[in-house]
Order: structure tokens, then C-alpha cells, then sequence
């Protein structure tokens, strides 16, 4: 708790410095309305049909691609950490926890082998070609 | 002991967050003034210098212009189109600002305060709001992909072709730097064994060498990164004037545009404080700081201003960087993202795993002097490998003819009218 409180504490003065200044400006500003200051911005123009529209799905491919090699990411952390702080890996190596370094190690390179493959693969199926 | 005992460490932090906070409020608004001042410099103009003390002559070389933007912008109506989804339009600057300030809990702005002596307090103060939190580059990392959410409320709720697709575009970039700049992050943390951006400044002050002398590498995708993070330029399409009007702010006015003007200028300066911090040895430079954790009041104040000094450097290079160059095509941006920094960060990580793998059998096979000079080799091979890899293995930056998917003989059928099938 110690160690969260300082964080839960700038969080909240950080989302209250946010509404703070938008609750100043809401207070002090003028208010005038009016048809065309209603209007969606298009360069001036009469706006035209509707903005939900179908949009490229190469943006979707992004979405998942990120998705997969984000979470993979997140995967090695534990092992980047543990590899050679003092609780880390030497110490399970210690304990008998695991038999060797190398182990770990070969286990680590062959996750990020699998990696590399999959994004061979997503590169030969064009999921990153945008023109 | 006195009853303010139990407190002290949460007023401690206190303090720190309202200088952090004040301070970041005020140095965004200046570095509005810095980049201006930067922009009239590259242009061969005078830039804003009129703006000083009001109802006098006095001009002070125009540092009265932040606060009078600020001021002028607070008494704008803040005005909400009727077309828009309300709430989200309303939450989005909001999310976007308190994220990019609250990234600031786990990073370290200075080295350590001299031990201070009160009961209560931990010994010796460190320049950091929450020294006990042991997910820093993690934390770090989420609060700047919780960025995304505020661009793509932003641009969904406005209800606007402009907003729209800026904020399509901007969230596909954020996404696709995000691994590289997760990539970067990934062979320091292996090097320094901690998650705590504290300890990774500790970790290169005691060995001398800053990682970007010994992960070139992961430096340069880690540096790339970062700028399409903060989305400046050449990495700016997310607000592309000439194409996109504002891009995915384009419906905002008054105080919820400042709000997101003021969290973009944030990210800049949280890029220049990893970067600073994890690449360029925080607060340490060789013979002027010191590396221990003992320090005298004059050596605390010594660090502080180095990392200052380093953090402006890397601001102003951020800024000549962005009136210099022009902006990239959006498959250029996605090519760069996908095709070249995420193999070499990948190249960089395997590197410093095996180096930091073999490192203790290396020095008992050839001698401490060897193996150092071979764990600093070998990045810089890779580093060049890559480098020559990624040029040959991608299309050059210069090729700008379009693919044709409409050849000469669709268009003489489209003429005769033979091909009137709904593209």
C-alpha cells in the first residue's frame, strides 16, 4: 500500500488539475450559439452524408497484429527481469528450481523463434503492404 | 516522534507532485515559446518577442506570451457542437491530459537528496513521487498506450471526416511504434535486471557506460519510436494539416483543445526523459557527478541539472528535428514501423540476451578487458549488419511511383462505357 498510495494520489490531482482547468474555462467563457457554428467542419462546405462509415479493414489487421506482439512482449518482461537481478533466475538455479541457466535461456530464444515466424508469416500474407 | 510522524512520507510525496505537476504545466507552456523562438530561427525570422509586462513598454524578449496564450485560451467559450457523442467528446482530453501527467509517478527527475535526518521520512530522499513502486517502465508503458484512447474518443465521438480518419490513422501509428518502442524498452531492462527506471540510472552510472553506447541498436529504434509516439514530426500524420485540417482534434475548441496541446507537448518531454534516462545515463556524465549513492547537497543539485541539461538537449533536438524535415507517407510510415524497426528490435534483444547470457563465461575464458571490449563490440556489428540489412532488404524512402491497379485498358473501357461495375 505504501508504495501504490504516492501513485493513487497523483492520478487523482492529475485528473483534477484536467477538470479543474475545463470547469475554469466553463465558468469564465461566454456562450453564443448558432446554425452554421453548429455545423460539422468540412473546409466550409455543406457536409455530406454520414461520418460512420466503412473504413479500410488493413486498420484492422494492425489492431490484431499489435494485439498478438504486444502480449508476446509482455511474456518476455518476467524473463528480462529475472535474468540477472539477484532473486532471479541464479536464485531459482539455487534453489534446484530449474537445472541450469541455459535452459532458460535456449527457452526464451526458441519463444522469441516462434515469434519471428509468425511475423514471417503475417509479412508473406501482405498484413503489412499499404500501398 | 510527533503526531505528523505517520504522514510524512505522503505529505513527502505530496510535494514532490505539486513541483512535478506545477513544473510540467509551466515548462509545456514555455516550450511552446522555445519551439517558436526555434521555428523563427530555422525560418531567418524574429518569432514572438513583443509579449511582456501588460499596460508597460517592457518587452522581456516575449516571455509574457505563454501566459497571455494561456490566459486568452481559459476565457474562450468551450463550446460543444451539437453533432458529437457528449460525454466521450468531453472525456477524451480529459483521459489523454491526466495520462500523459500521471506517467510522471515512476519517473526519477533527479538522483537522491542527502540524508535529511527527520524520523518517519526514508533515508536518503530520492528525486522519484513513488520510489516503491517496482513496475516503473511498466507503468510507464501503460499510461502511454492509455494515449490511444484519448485520440480515438477524440476523433470517434467529434463525428467528423477529418477527426475520423486522423484518429484512425493516429491510433494504427501509435499501435505500430508501440512494439518497437516495447522492443527498445526490453534489452535495457534485461542490462539493468529492474523495472525501475531509478536503478537503470544507478545501473549505468556504475559501470560508466550508458546503453546507448552499448545497445546502439536498441537506441536508435527506441529514439524513432519515440518521436512517432509523440506523433512529431516526421512522424506528425496524425494532425497532417494539409490533408487531414487538425486531424482528430479538429472539432475541438478553447480549453479542450489546449488540454490535448498541452498532453502532446507531455508526451514530448516524457520521450526525452526515457530516452534521457535509459539511454543517455540520467543524471550521470563521467567526472562531474559522482556514481555512488552518497551524495552532498551540492552534488544532488549537480545531478539535477545534468539531467536537466541532458533533457533540454534531447527537447531541442526534438524541435530542430521537426522544422527540418518533411513528413513521411502513411505506407512509409507503416513500412518503417513493421518492416524495419520490429526486426531490428528484435535483432537488439536477441544480442543483449546473449551477450548478458555468456558474459560470465566470456570473462573467465579471456579476462575482464576482452570480454568488455567484445560485450561492446558486438552490439555495434549487429548495429551496422542491420543497418546495411534494413537498407537493401527495403524499398528506398525515394520510391514514390504509385502501384497501378488501373491499367491503360481499364481506362479505355471505362471510356466506352464497357465497365460501369460498382468499384
Amino acid at each position: 500500500m505504501d508504495a501504490i498510495l504516492p501513485v493513487l494520489l497523483f492520478v487523482a490531482i492529475a485528473a483534477a488539475v484536467s477538470v479543474g482547468l475545463l470547469v475554469t474555462a466553463n465558468l469564465i467563457g461566454p456562450r453564443r450559439s448558432g446554425a452554421v457554428k453548429e455545423m460539422p467542419y468540412e473546409s466550409g462546405m455543406d457536409p455530406v452524408h454520414d461520418t460512420r462509415r466503412r473504413f479500410d479493414v488493413r486498420f484492422h489487421l494492425v489492431a490484431i497484429t499489435f494485439l498478438v506482439f504486444d502480449v508476446e512482449l509482455l511474456f518476455l518482461y518476467p524473463w528480462a527481469v529475472a535474468s540477472r537481478s539477484a532473486a532471479g533466475i541464479d536464485a531459482a538455479v539455487a534453489d534446484g528450481l530449474v537445472s541450469c541457466r541455459g535452459i532458460v535461456y535456449a527457452g526464451a530464444m526458441l519463444f522469441i523463434a516462434l515469434v519471428i515466424v509468425g511475423f514471417a508469416y503475417d509479412w508473406r500474407k501482405g498484413v503489412f503492404r499499404w500501398r | 516522534m510527533n503526531a505528523l510522524t505517520p504522514f510524512l512520507p505522503t505529505i513527502a510525496a505530496l510535494v514532490k507532485i505539486g513541483l512535478l505537476v506545477g513544473g510540467l504545466m509551466t515548462a509545456a507552456a514555455y516550450l511552446v515559446l522555445v519551439e517558436r523562438w526555434m521555428a523563427a530561427w530555422v525560418q531567418d525570422r524574429k518569432g514572438p518577442n513583443r509579449v511582456g509586462i501588460p499596460l508597460t513598454k517592457i518587452r522581456l524578449f516575449g516571455l509574457g506570451q505563454p501566459m497571455a496564450d494561456g490566459l486568452k485560451i481559459i476565457m474562450k467559450e468551450d463550446f460543444t457542437p451539437r453533432h458529437v457523442d457528449k460525454v466521450l467528446y468531453t472525456v477524451a482530453p480529459l483521459v489523454i491530459l491526466a495520462a500523459s501527467l500521471a506517467i510522471f509517478a515512476a519517473i526519477p527527475f533527479g538522483s537522491v537528496l542527502p540524508p535529511l535526518g527527520i524520523p518517519g521520512l526514508p533515508d536518503p530522499v530520492p528525486f522519484l513521487v513513488a520510489p516503491g513502486l517496482d513496475v516503473g517502465v511498466l507503468w510507464v508503458f501503460a499510461l502511454s498506450s492509455i494515449a490511444v484512447y484519448g485520440v480515438l474518443l477524440g476523433g470517434w465521438a467529434s463525428n467528423n471526416k477529418y477527426g475520423f480518419l486522423g484518429g484512425l490513422r493516429s491510433s494504427a501509428q501509435l499501435v505500430a511504434y508501440e512494439i518497437p518502442l516495447g522492443l527498445g524498452l526490453l534489452g535495457v531492462v534485461l542490462a539493468a535486471g529492474s523495472l525501475k527506471l531509478d536503478a537503470i540510472m544507478n545501473a549505468q552510472a556504475e559501470s560508466g557506460i550508458w546503453y546507448a553506447f552499448a545497445q546502439p541498436l536498441g537506441f536508435l529504434v527506441f529514439f524513432v519510436a519515440s518521436f512517432a509516439e509523440a506523433a512529431r514530426l516526421p512522424f506528425d500524420l496524425p494532425e497532417a494539416e494539409q490533408e487531414l485540417v487538425g486531424g482528430y482534434h479538429t472539432e475541438y475548441s478553447g480549453i479542450k483543445l489546449l488540454l490535448f496541446l498541452v498532453a502532446e507537448f507531455l508526451h514530448m518531454v516524457t520521450a526525452a526523459f526515457l530516452i534521457v534516462i535509459m539511454f543517455l545515463g540520467g543524471w550521470h556524465l563521467w567526472g562531474v557527478t559522482g556514481s555512488g549513492q552518497e551524495v552532498t547537497w551540492l552534488g544532488a543539485l549537480v545531478r539535477f541539472g545534468v539531467l536537466s541539461a541532458k533533457i533540454f538537449g534531447v527537447i531541442l533536438f526534438f524541435m530542430l528535428v521537426r522544422w527540418s524535415w518533411p513528413r513521411f507517407r502513411f505506407d512509409q510510415l507503416m513500412n518503417l514501423a513493421w518492416k524495419v524497426m520490429l526486426p531490428l528490435g528484435i535483432a537488439n534483444l536477441v544480442t543483449v540476451a546473449t551477450i548478458e547470457e555468456f558474459r560470465p563465461q566470456l570473462v573467465a575464458a579471456l579476462g575482464a578487458g576482452p570480454a568488455a571490449a567484445i560485450a561492446l563490440a558486438a552490439p555495434w556489428a549487429v548495429f551496422f549488419l542491420g543497418w546495411i540489412a534494413a537498407g537493401m532488404l527495403t524499398p528506398s524512402g525515394t520510391d514514390n511511383t504509385p502501384i497501378r491497379t488501373h491499367t491503360m485498358l481499364d481506362a479505355e473501357r471505362s471510356l466506352r462505357g464497357q465497365d460501369l461495375v460498382e468499384v
